[in-house]
Parts: structure tokens; sequence; C-alpha cells
């Protein structure tokens, strides 16, 4: 039962295999199913009871409903959850069994040099794609007949009109044009009803990668296009409320901070999913989403403590698996403010921090040691230039070569939202406190906690998060090219800029490896990050 | 012989002989209080070992209070942890013992800061209301602001105070001294209006001695009861504000020890089974109220005359019978 | 004549009021640091966009006008919006309001049922061990924090005792709220008949009701007591005992003269645990009016904390008013 209800539902799309840290966006889904479906077994004769078999729905307790659906602009957990099932996109990854869990479906992200393209790809809404031998144009090949939530057909015009939309807003669209170095609307060209192709100026090897990221999925242009108003081109108003787009779910309806219900489509192209409706819940605390999995009303429990699932395996009946995934977190050091602006001093700060103490207790065993600066299931991902295990005498040493021998006095921010990030900033607190370093805790309401961020007034600050898109030129790019909008450390190394922007030049897979190789090594050797897990 | 009499005598002596007989006066009352109702005693007790206890916890600690050790995380009471241990190791008993430190000062200092400005403007205000001219309207309008501000919800006002102050130790003592600012207001300016219309007040005034003496040597000491009374059982329910507002995070900053905040730090395992992070701050913390309300109390009884006659007889007075 | 004038000056001095409270609570948010803008639009906005929103919104105006401005709108029954739920704050407190509002009800029900019986006794008998138990109650009551005892409580018929199935929020999850009347989940699935939604509600109001109700007796309880015990020692009650009247009558006529003090505790707590139960809907996940307001505070939404401040002052002033409507029915020589 579980495996089909996993398969109906889109929330199967994991980029990334998924560590239950608790973080992971999807973490949850696999041990959440299977303590659910201990919990919905015996109930069954109780007033709680959850007849999920007759009606066919799911009910997810979530931390938050979704801000806003226009994921343009919001990039808040309950948006991400459900752009994946409210919109389609053109490719996908093929789906293999996870090594770990073996029925556990994941996305097969390696470098295969017997597939075209080296990537192992299905299409979706597009049927057959090719690449030009020179690798500057990508052709699409649309399926004909697939109809938007809204009765529109898929044509051509709605890929134009989806990427002419990210170059002319001001969110994420820009990001995701520039990686494929589009900037102009005439690279996206239509050339038929269903036939659409983008041309880049150099042979980018994200170009297909691009069409499978659950950011670039495709809308529905007609509707968009009736809905706009002079003031609003775009539909932005109209998405932020509603969806139009070609995936296998609708959202009935949406209340903000309560709950948001999707329900199924009968005329989506690949049949109707299993799951007729999802109730997207909204449960502030992880404590209370435990408790209600374990009660029988939710289905599926998401973002719960790495305690608490250590508290589901003792529950008989109650399977608890594990996959990895690419999510991860780390303290931001500011290279713009003393004294994380000097090399020693960060990397004292990864000396420091007592990681194996804290992937133990904090995270319950349930994640592992942060030792690059990409996700370690990414391809071209290398540890071999991992140091900083945790040595206290290193770290004062290398603070006494910086010129702070007697330490110094700093703030870190954490979000009061995350219950992982007080545990470990008070052990990472007390770990510095050895070596002289003083730092004042610093309680983020997790509403603001993202606006910090971004701001980069913070000396340290936690963060949190994973890039969609399973290339190492795509996550060095977002994190460390001195002019990515999410390089929240101030990281800047012109190296480092050019190394990552050549990878994304060239279609070549050893030049990349060697490339990215490169650049990570002088990343980890710069330490812009206090790496945790 | 010069008569030696309030009015004649030196001040400075007068008021010392004044103070003197009266304290010797309310120690016997006192004993003589806890000898009728021995249960009083309980609450002077609790609170001076809580305060000793916070005054000693840095010797007496047997682990430093915000000192994480991954390695004994989440245990159960033991010999070593005699409270046992929260999710980041922290032990709980050292913490239970330091907190009071933090608490106590932030509801003492709050809540004198508060009556004694709260009691000022108080005595202020009904001692002028009703005359004439500016004093009155000024007195008026102080008693309708302070009506407005006591219909504020307390806990989003305490909140609010201390996001516009930032997240410190003094912002929380400033947002409870606002708060309670309208209580001792109101208190003090009800026992004024009572007292001012007291004939000695009226001697004292034909005689020409300025207000403000007036107010200080005879309206206030007279009045004084209550407000001690209010204050006691004031501190109480400021650490339970206090606590409250850590619980809800914006009290003080991780991870210094107070008692709401541990209460809040030790929630989510409350549920996954691990109740001694939550349930031990949170005794500490009652015993630590109800000792106040019952120094409250016994002031308030010590302050009532008519109370304070019946210790005479030495045993607690017959019910009527009914 | 007297009453309606009596009504008439009351409801004058109401206006006055309010706009002093909302004047305050003006104040008091405006210090509070944190951009709305910025929060409302996100961090992927450009200046441009901040500064229109800025401007649409009247936050670049000087204060004083700013205050004018949110006057005028709320005469026209505009509260705002909130950035965090994007609703209007009006129908957002539509919701939540009720739903305080029949926790802290049901709360204070079950505190004078425990307050005022045990309160009246532990007067009559002030030797017995129910005196005792009496006196003990009010000041343990009023020591023990209200969200620890709510923690408790749950921790033990929960997770140890198991009796309470998921005892968070207003209703089960699978259950439909019923259609809303009143707000009230339990009067308005009374009303359709839906026995479901009200065993349901029912069931998740016991916990944070027993909470409430357990602490707030103790304030109740003391009131009643010294008030009884005054009016038991006052010379028409040891008249009536002369002229020997029976006991219980005397407990009665004297309650009556104590109506007057339980009501106004009973006010005052009323509208103090508007907003003062925020820390049990934050244990229970209530979903309720005080939670609104203070994550609206932690976040910079300043809309629904003035909405909140607004509704619960014109609550506490309504409550005021209805007691001393009330008062003047109970106490005669008010009337003159």
């Amino acid at each position: 039962m579980l495996r089909s209800s996993l398969q109906g539902i889109k929330v199967e799309s994991m980029n990334h295999r998924n560590r239950t840290n608790g973080l992971s966006r999807r973490a949850v889904i696999k041990s959440a199913a299977a303590a659910a479906a201990y919990s919905l077994l015996p109930k069954f004769g109780t007033a709680e009871s959850f007849a999920a078999e007759a009606t066919h729905t799911l009910v997810v307790a979530a931390p938050a409903t979704p801000q806003s659906l226009d994921h343009e602009f919001d990039v808040s957990l309950g948006t991400i959850d459900t752009v994946g099932a409210l919109y389609d996109n053109l490719l996908e990854y093929e789906k293999i069994p996870d090594p770990q869990v073996p029925d556990a479906l994941r996305e097969d992200i390696a470098v295969h040099s017997d597939q075209p393209y080296n990537l192992n790809l299905k299409g979706k809404l597009a049927e057959k794609w090719e690449i030009s031998s020179d690798g500057s144009v990508a052709r699409f090949f649309l399926r004909p007949g697939v109809k938007s939530n809204w009765g529109n057909e898929l044509t051509a015009d709605d890929v134009k009109w989806t990427w002419d939309r990210k170059l002319h807003l001001t969110g994420l669209g820009p990001f995701q044009a520039g990686v494929l170095n589009i900037t102009q609307e005439d690279q996206i060209q239509v050339e038929g009803r269903y036939v659409v192709s983008f041309h880049v100026p150099k042979p980018n090897p994200l170009l297909l990668k691009q069409m499978v990221n659950l950011s670039n999925p495709v809308y529905d242009s007609v509707k968009c296009e009736q809905v706009v108003t002079k003031d609003d081109p775009w539909a932005h108003k109209f998405l932020e409320n509603n969806s139009a787009g070609f995936g296998p779910y609708v959202v009935s309806q949406l209340v903000r901070g309560q709950q948001a219900v999707f329900k199924a489509r009968s005329d989506y192209y690949r049949g109707k999913p299993y799951m007729d409706t999802v109730i997207f819940k909204e449960v502030p605390t992880s404590a209370t989403r435990l408790s209600l999995l374990q009660g029988g009303s939710v289905d599926i429990a998401q973002f719960l403590q790495p305690l608490e699932y250590t508290t589901l395996k003792k529950v008989s009946g109650v399977s608890v698996d594990a996959v990895k995934a690419s999510f991860a977190v780390w303290v931001e050091l500011n290279a713009k403010m003393k004294p994380f602006d000097n090399l020693k001093v960060r990397q004292a700060m990864n000396y420091a921090l007592p990681r194996e103490e804290i992937l133990k207790t904090v995270f319950q065993d349930l994640a592992d040691k942060q030792t690059g600066c990409i996700p370690d299931i990414y391809p071209d991902f290398t540890d071999k230039f991992w140091t900083y295990d945790a040595d206290l005498d290193k770290a004062k040493s290398l603070l006494a070569e910086a010129g702070f021998k007697d330490g110094f006095k700093s703030t870190l921010s954490y979000d009061a939202g995350n219950p992982v990030q007080e545990p470990i900033a008070i052990l990472f607190q007390t770990a510095l406190r050895k070596i002289g370093v003083e730092i004042v805790l610093n309680k983020v309401p997790a509403a603001t906690f993202y606006d910090f961020v971004t701001k980069r007034e913070q000396p340290l600050i936690f963060y949190l998060d994973s890039p969609w898109v399973p290339d190492p030129g795509y996550s060095t790019q977002l994190y460390f090219n001195s002019k990515s909008y999410v390089d929240y450390s101030n990281y800047a190394n012109s190296e480092v800029d050019d190394l990552i922007k050549s990878g994304l030049q060239t279609l070549d897979p050893t030049v990349r490896n060697e490339t990215y190789t490169k650049a990570q090594q002088i990343v980890m050797n710069e330490a812009p990050w206090v790496f945790i897990a | 012989m010069p008569i030696k009499n309030r009015f004649n005598a030196e001040p400075t002596s007068a008021v010392w002989s004044l103070i003197l007989k009266r304290t010797g006066y309310g120690l016997r009352y006192f004993v003589q209080f806890l000898r009728v109702y021995p249960g009083y005693a309980a609450g002077y007790v609790v609170v001076l070992t809580v305060a000793l206890v916070a005054a000693v916890a840095p010797v007496i600690a047997p682990y430093s209070p915000v000192n994480a050790d991954a390695s004994v995380y989440l245990q159960p009471p033991t010999l070593a942890h005699v409270l046992g241990t929260d999710s980041t190791g922290m032990d709980v008993f050292s913490r239970v013992i330091f907190a009071p430190r933090i608490d106590l000062a932030i509801a003492v200092i709050g809540t004198l800061v508060s009556s004694i400005v709260g009691s000022s403007i108080g005595a202020w205000v009904g001692y002028f209301q009703s005359t004439t001219g500016i004093r009155s309207f000024s007195s008026n309008a102080i008693m309708r602001a302070a009506d407005v501000l006591q219909a504020f919800p307390v806990f989003v006002f305490a909140i609010a105070l201390v996001a516009v102050f930032g997240q410190s130790i003094n912002s929380l003592v400033l947002a409870i001294a606002f708060v309670n600012i309208p209580i001792y207001l109101r208190l003090m300016r009800s026992q004024v209006l009572r007292i001012r219309d007291m004939r000695y007040v009226e001697a004292a005034y034909i005689l020409g001695v300025p207000d403000w003496v007036i107010i200080g040597r005879h309206i206030v000491p007279n009045s004084i009861a209550p407000v001690l009374a209010q204050l006691s059982v004031n501190i109480g329910w400021s650490i339970l504000l206090t606590a409250g507002l850590s619980f809800v995070g914006a009290g003080v900053r991780a991870p210094t020890p107070e008692w709401g905040s541990m209460i809040a730090m030790g929630f989510p395992n409350v549920m996954t089974g691990q109740w001694w992070p939550s349930v031990f701050p949170g005794l500490a913390l009652a015993i630590t109220v109800f000792g106040f309300a019952l120094i409250g109390g016994s002031i308030e009884f010590l302050a009532d005359p008519r109370r304070r006659r019946t210790l005479a007889s030495g045993k607690p007075p017959l019910p009527t019978p009914a | 004549m007297v009453i309606l004038r009596y009504i008439g000056s009351r409801l004058l001095f109401l206006i006055p009021q309010i706009v002093g409270i909302v004047l305050v609570g003006f104040i008091l948010i405006k210090a509070v640091p944190g951009d709305p803008a910025t929060l409302m639009l996100g961090p992927m906005a450009s200046t441009d966009s901040i500064a229109k929103l800025r401007t649409d919104l009247g936050l670049d105006r000087p204060l004083p006008v700013q205050f004018f401005i949110y006057l005028q709108k709320l005469v026209h029954g505009d509260l705002g919006t909130s950035w965090q739920t994007t609703q209007p704050v009006l129908s957002d407190l539509r919701t939540r309001f009720p739903a305080t509002l029949e926790l802290v009800s049901y709360g204070l029900l079950l505190a004078l049922l425990i307050g005022i019986p045990l309160g009246v006794l532990s007067a009559v008998r002030k030797r017995g061990i129910i005196g005792k138990i009496g006196g003990m109650y009010g000041l343990v009551a009023g020591a023990v924090p209200d969200f620890w005892l709510a923690l408790v409580l749950v921790f033990v018929f929960y997770s140890v005792l198991h009796w309470l199935a998921s005892p968070i929020g207003r209703i089960d999850i699978s259950v439909v709220p019923p259609d809303t009347i009143t707000g009230f989940y339990t009067i308005d699935s009374l009303l359709a008949g839906n026995w479901d939604a009200l065993g349901s509600s029912v069931q998740h109001l016991l916990l944070p009701v027993v909470t409430l109700g357990l602490i707030n007796a103790g304030p109740i309880l003391k009131m009643t007591q010294s008030t009884m015990d005054r009016m038991l020692q006052a010379d028409f009650s040891q008249y009536e005992r002369l002229c020997g009247l029976p006991p219980q009558l005397i407990t009665r006529h004297a309650f009556r003269n104590a109506l007057p003090s339980i009501l106004t505790i009973v006010s005052v707590l009323y509208g103090f645990l508007i907003g003062g139960a925020v820390l049990v809907e934050i244990v229970f996940s209530w979903g309720g009016a005080g939670q609104y307001a203070v994550q609206g505070v932690l976040n910079s939404d300043f809309n629904p904390v003035l909405g909140f401040v607004i509704f619960s002052a014109l609550f506490s002033l309504v409550i005021y008013f209805l007691v001393d409507l009330a008062y003047l029915a109970i106490d005669p020589r008010i009337r003159h």
C-alpha cells in the first residue's frame, strides 16, 4: 500500500537521498510513512481512526503552510513542498531503489557515460530532447495533448512565457536563467507548436539539469495571460494564491497559518494520482507533529527532531529508515566582518566545533559529517580536502597565529523555529569558551530569520539549505560565486569565480571534475563556513 | 521642662525614635504572629533559602550552569546529576539553583522600581486630586492614562517592551517595572485619599507644614503597609511573568539559566518522555512564588490593626459560629 | 432614567478610552524594530518594490499622520493585513478571538465551580480542614505557572497514561469543524447536531480548560473566602445570628452581599485572560487570539498586535460595563 501511495504522490521527487536529520525536505516521507503505516493499521475502530484506504486522503503535518505559491519569490518550505505537486517539469531523472533502503526510490543523479549527455533522464512534459553537437542549442519536443488545470493545452509558448518571466522578474528567475547564461528573450525560441529551443552562447552542462530543477516548472501561459494587469504583467498576484500548471494536483483551499488542501487532477496526463486529497496542516511544534502521528491523526509528520525519530524507533510496528540527502546545515562566517575576515580565525572556528558530539547527540546519528562544500552525493564531490576534525589545541594555536591569543567576542544568531540550532549553538559556545572565544547567542524568530540571513550583517549565523540541481557547478555557483545572491558568507575569491565559470562552460566530464576539484580545494582551505552536518 | 512632642523635637531624632519604636512594636507583633500562625513561617523560610541558595550558587553548584557536555545529554536523575541533564548535557540542578539569581534579581528590582515610581506618582495624584487648577487636571489625566495602561493586555505589553529595548536583562527589568506601575499608583492613591482626610493631617496643614513634608512624614508611613503586602505578592507574580516571557522566547538569552527558559527548552523533551528538564524548574518556580505569597499574606495580616489585635490572645480567633 | 443616564455617560467615555489604548499601542508597536515592507515582500524583493510598498502602506509618512490614517481605517472596520497570514486582521481575529473566548469562558466557569463553593465553605468552616485547604489552595494556585501545569497535565494524561488522544488543537484533524455561527466549536456543533465535532472539541477542551480552571480558581477562592469572612463578621450577620436564623440562611445572605466583589474579580480575570491565556494557547497549539498577537510582536507584524489590543480592550470595557450593570441589579444602594 505504501509504495503505491508514495508513487502516486509527487512528494517523491527526491532530488537527493534524504537524510532524516530533521532538516531535509522530504526527509520524513519514508520513515513517517512507515510510522504512519503502524498508526493507520490498528486504529480503524476508534473515533480518531483514519480510513485512508477508503477515501485516499493523505494528511501531512507540516511546520508551515505555503506563504506564497509563486516560487519565483518564495523559497519557504511550504512553497517548495507544494511546487512539485502543482507544476510539472520538462524532464525528470530515472528512479532507482535507494542503496540503503531498497523500498524507497530515489533519483539517479550519477554521471552515466553510457547515456546520452551522461545523464539518466526521463521525459515528462517533453517527449524527446536533443542538444546540438556544439552544445549551444537544446531543443525540446513537447508531449501533445497535455492539459493544464485550467484546461489549456501545453504548447511551446508556455515554455517561452515561463522563461521570459524569469528574465523580467527579480526573484529566483535571474539566477536560474543566469546559470545557463540566458539573459535575453531571444535565446528562447518557439520553433513549432510543440517545439521550443534554448540557445546558449557557450556549451552549458546544466542545460538539461535545469529542466529537471523543481524551480523551473512550466506555467500555463494561456491562463496567466488572461489574468495579467498593467501593474502585474507576469501574473504574480494570481500565482501567489492559485496555480496554473500541468502538475498532478490543484490547490483547492489555502488558509495560511492553518491548512492547505490539494485535490488530484483526473485529467493529469500520467493518470490520476493515487491520493485524491492531500491536506497540509500547519502544526508549528515538532512535538505536536510527532504526537499527531503517533495518534494516527496524520499520515505524515514533517521535520521531526532527531530525538523524536529515536522515540519512534521504540514504538512497535514502526520502522525508521534514513536515506542520504543533500540538505546541510552550517554556520556562515561573514568574511566582511572582523575577525572572520582572517583565514586562520575561520579555520580555528572549524577546528573548535565539537562535530562528532553534535552528530551523536543533537542529530542522533541521523546526519553525516559535512566534509565538503557541496553535498556528498553530488557528482565531482571530494572529501580529500577535509581536515577540520575537532581539535581544540589546533584551534587555539591558529587563533594565536592570527593575533587573537586572548580570544575575542562575537554573536551567533540562530533560528528559533529550528529545534536543532539552539543545542548546536550551546554546544559550540561551550567549546569556544575553552579557547577564549566568548560568543553571545541571539535567538531570531522564525519568520524573520531568513531576512537576517540575506541582510548579511551578522558575524555568525546558521543556515541550512540544499542546492537543487545535483551539479557541482550549480552548487558552487550558488554559495561561492562572489556575485551570487545566495553567497551569504560574503565569500569572494576571483580564482574560484573563474573556476566555477569555466566549469559551467564545458560539457566534458573529466575537465569539469578537474575544475571543481580545484575549486573545492581552495574553498575548503578558506573555510567560509563552519561545516556541521 | 519643654514638652517633647512631634512638632517640638529635632526632626532627625524624632524620626529615629519613631522608627525604632515602630520597629520594636513591629517585631513583637511579628514574633507573636508566627507563634499563632506557624504556617506562615514556611514562606519566610522558603524565600530566605532561595535567596541564600542563589547567593552561594557559584560555590555549591556541582557544574557550571552553562557548560554543555554532549556526552551526558538527557540523563535521568542520578547520583552524578541529581536532577538529571537537559538536551545539551547541562546539569539541571546547577541551572535550577543558578536561575533564581536572574529571576529574583529581575523580579525584585523591577517590582521595587515600579513600587517606588508608582507610589510616588500615586501619592502625588491622591494628594492633589480635587484641588483646583493644573494640579487637579494633571492628576485626573494621570489617572486616565493609568486606566489605559491597565487595559492593555499585560503579556503583549511586556513582550513589546522587550522587543523595543532589545533582549537583555535590563529590558526585562524595565518591562516588569512598567507593567506594574499602575498597580502601585492606584494603591497609593486610594490610601492617600483615605489618610489625607484624617485630623492630624488637617492639623499639620493648618500649622503651615509644607505639602511635601506632610506627604513624606505623615501620609506615606501610614499608607505603606498595604504597599508592602502588595510588593511581596507582586514579586512572586513578576517571577511568573519573567518565566512566561522566557517561555515564549522574549526573555533571557540562551543558555542563561532561568526557570522559564528552562521549561521552554525542555518542552519538546517532555513529549518524548524526558520530563525532568521542565518539571524541576517549574517546581522551583512554584515553590518560590508560593513563599512570596505567604510573606505577602503575613504582611497583610500584620498591617491590619483589627487582625493584629486578635494575636493578643495567643490563639487564632474562633470562627463566628454560622 | 438614572440608569439610562448612567449607561449614556459610560458609553461616552468608551470612545476616548479606546482611542487612548490605540494610541499607546500604536506608539509601542512603532517602537519595535522591524520593517514590515521587507518582511512582506521577502528577501528576493528589489529595493524599488520595497520602497513602493512602503509608500502604499503609508510607512514613509510622519508618525502622527500614520496614526490618523490608522484611525480612519479603523472607523471603517479595516484593521490592516497581517503579513504572516496575508489575511486581513479582522478576518483572522474573527476565527481566533472566539477560540480564545471559548477556552477562557469554560476555564473561568470551571474556576467558578471550584472557587466559589470552596471559598464559601472555607469561610464558613474556618477551623476545619476545609478552611486550611481553602487557604492553601489559593496560595498554591497563584504560585504555579500555568504553562508548566499545562505541560505536566499533557505529560501525565497523554504521554504516560494515554487516556486522551493527541490533546493538541481545538478539534481532531480528521473531524470537520462545524460551520461558524458563534465561533464556539461546542455551541456550533450542538446547534448543528454534529455529535462527532462536539465530542472531539470537548475532548480537546478538557486539558486546557482544566489548566485554566485550576489556576484561576485560586484568586476566586481567595476573594470569595475573604469577602464571605467579612460579611459573616459584619453587623448584619451577627444580628441574624442573634435572631436565631438558620445557618443556611445566614450564609446565603452573606453570599449575596459578597457577590459584588466576586463579580469584580471575575471581570478582572476575564479581561486579563484574553491575553493572559496565551501561554496555555501555545502549549496546546490552540490557534487563539493571544497567540496571534504574540507571534505578531515577535515577528514585527504590527497589525495583528494592534488589532488584538483593540479587540481585547473593547472586550474588557464591555465586561466592566456589564459588571457595573450587574452591580446596579444586585446592590440596591448604588441605585441611589
